[in-house]
């Protein structure tokens, strides 16, 4: 069947996120999911809409004893780490950090890549790691991040619609893998901002938007909460 | 029973999305916090269906590791973290269903039963499936979708959906024909969709969009 036809694709999503679809019909169908964008679209759409039902369940806490199987299992003791490390002291040890592909592939499709022989930029994803709380209020979105080739300029651009209150402002850092993460400046939330600060990339493990201040951090280091962050891989 | 304590859903949007952001980078610390924070949720959510605790224990398990090493995938611009958080729960619970476990709770109902007996009463003092989904109301659009639907389409797709009931099941639960209670949930889902679809869009159209 044509899973790319949005038509197709919805019945099959609805019986499997109801849960109507079993046994073999439903591995057959988590194994389709993986080539068809389509019905992992209409699967989403269902999920966002059958799942709030949920909500109406009364909560049960689960015994102390499952929580100390899944510890045992992901490995090492996951005791709340006590020092307060700045962030980007932690960044270095954060492992496993990739983009999520399908940004990626979204972000490949905005960049215009400058025709010609020259090599193309180095794209990186930020991702949302969560807006800030409250007031600070940006909403989850990803930006991405354009560098050319030598690493003298980067143009960044929001992906979707980042809305920042009017107290705050977005400031873009490279972070390196150790020390202390150097401002690139305030980025705009709804446009494209050029980055003129050379060697971009120069000891740059990560790049990073805080919020902050209107006019940038007081301290040259980032004062506010992380929102978007994205590795660097070259 | 009326007023159900709610998971402010959107509410807590933004505080899971920055700790699955940050499990996915390896930040135990937050994903202790993320499972403080939903695994009741979640529990419950897999105990309605897989009614053996100490199984539903293993799966509630298995859930989190996954969300351990998934969520680094995870995307806020794309889903809600509690949707993709329980969609993970449900598919997990489901896929850990045999028969063998299904078959016992069902009982053999006397079609001359009233109607709200079968539905409503079960074997503990949980609530029934219907009275769950006439409780879904934290999104209003959502609840009122469900008001519209008829009422045996309502039955069915309650039974299936939080009890976990193959169409099967629900059909003998319901007395029902089987052929006739498939269509039941599919009219239900679907009518749910365009319900819902045009409340979105009377919402855009309120917005001035």
């Amino acid at each position: 069947m044509d899973y790319s036809r949005p038509a197709l694709a919805d019945r099959p999503a609805a019986e499997y996120v109801s849960g109507a679809l079993r046994g073999p019909a439903r591995r057959r169908f988590e194994a389709l999911l993986t080539a068809h964008p389509a019905l992992r679209a209409a699967v989403a759409q269902w999920q966002a809409r059958l799942m709030p039902l949920t909500g109406a369940i009364e909560p049960v806490e689960p015994p102390a004893s499952v929580w100390d199987r899944i510890e045992s299992r992901i490995g090492g003791s996951t005791a709340p780490v006590a020092t307060r490390t700045a962030w980007w002291n932690r960044l270095a040890l954060w492992r496993g950090f990739t983009a999520a592909a399908g940004a990626a592939a979204i972000a490949l499709a905005l960049v215009n890549v400058a025709p010609g022989p020259a090599r193309p930029p180095i794209v990186v994803v930020l991702s949302a790691t969560g807006p800030a709380a409250g007031a600070a209020g940006a909403v989850p979105a990803s930006f991405v991040a354009s560098i050319s080739s030598d690493g003298r300029a980067m143009v960044t651009r929001p992906i979707t619609h980042v809305s920042v209150s009017p107290d705050r402002a977005l400031e873009l850092w490279a972070v390196p893998a150790e020390g202390v993460p150097r401002s690139l400046g305030l980025i705009s939330a709804d446009g494209t901002t050029i980055v003129k600060k050379g060697k971009v990339l120069d000891n740059t493990s990560a790049l990073a938007v805080t919020l902050e201040p209107p006019s940038g951090s007081p301290t040259g280091k980032p004062t506010g909460p992380i929102v978007y962050l994205g590795k660097l891989q070259i | 029973m009326s007023s159900a304590p709610q998971p402010e859903w959107s509410d807590r949007s933004r505080e899971l999305s920055q700790l699955l952001a940050r499990t996915g980078l390896g930040d135990r610390a937050a994903f202790a916090t993320l499972y403080r924070k939903t695994s009741a949720h979640l529990f419950a959510v897999v105990l309605r269906i897989c009614r053996d605790r100490g199984q539903a224990e293993d799966v509630l398990q298995d859930v989190y590791v996954s969300v351990w090493r998934a969520a680094s995938g995870f995307d806020a611009a794309q889903s809600q973290p509690m949707t993709w958080l329980t969609s993970i729960a449900r598919n997990r619970t489901i896929d850990g269903l045999r028969r063998a476990q299904t078959q016992p709770r069902l009982q053999t109902t006397s079609t001359d039963e009233e109607d709200s007996d079968v539905y409503e009463a079960t074997a503990d003092d949980r609530p029934g499936p219907l009275e769950l989904l006439s409780r879904s109301s934290d999104a209003r659009a959502l609840s009122t979708c469900i008001d519209g639907l008829a009422a045996p389409q309502r039955q069915s797709l309650a039974l299936a959906f939080y009890d976990g009931l193959t169409h099967a099941e629900v059909a003998e639960k319901m007395g029902e024909p089987l052929g006739t209670v498939k269509s039941w949930v599919r009219r239900a889902l679907m009518s749910l969709k365009t319900c819902l679809e045009r409340a979105v869009q009377r919402d855009e159209a309120a917005a001035g969009r």
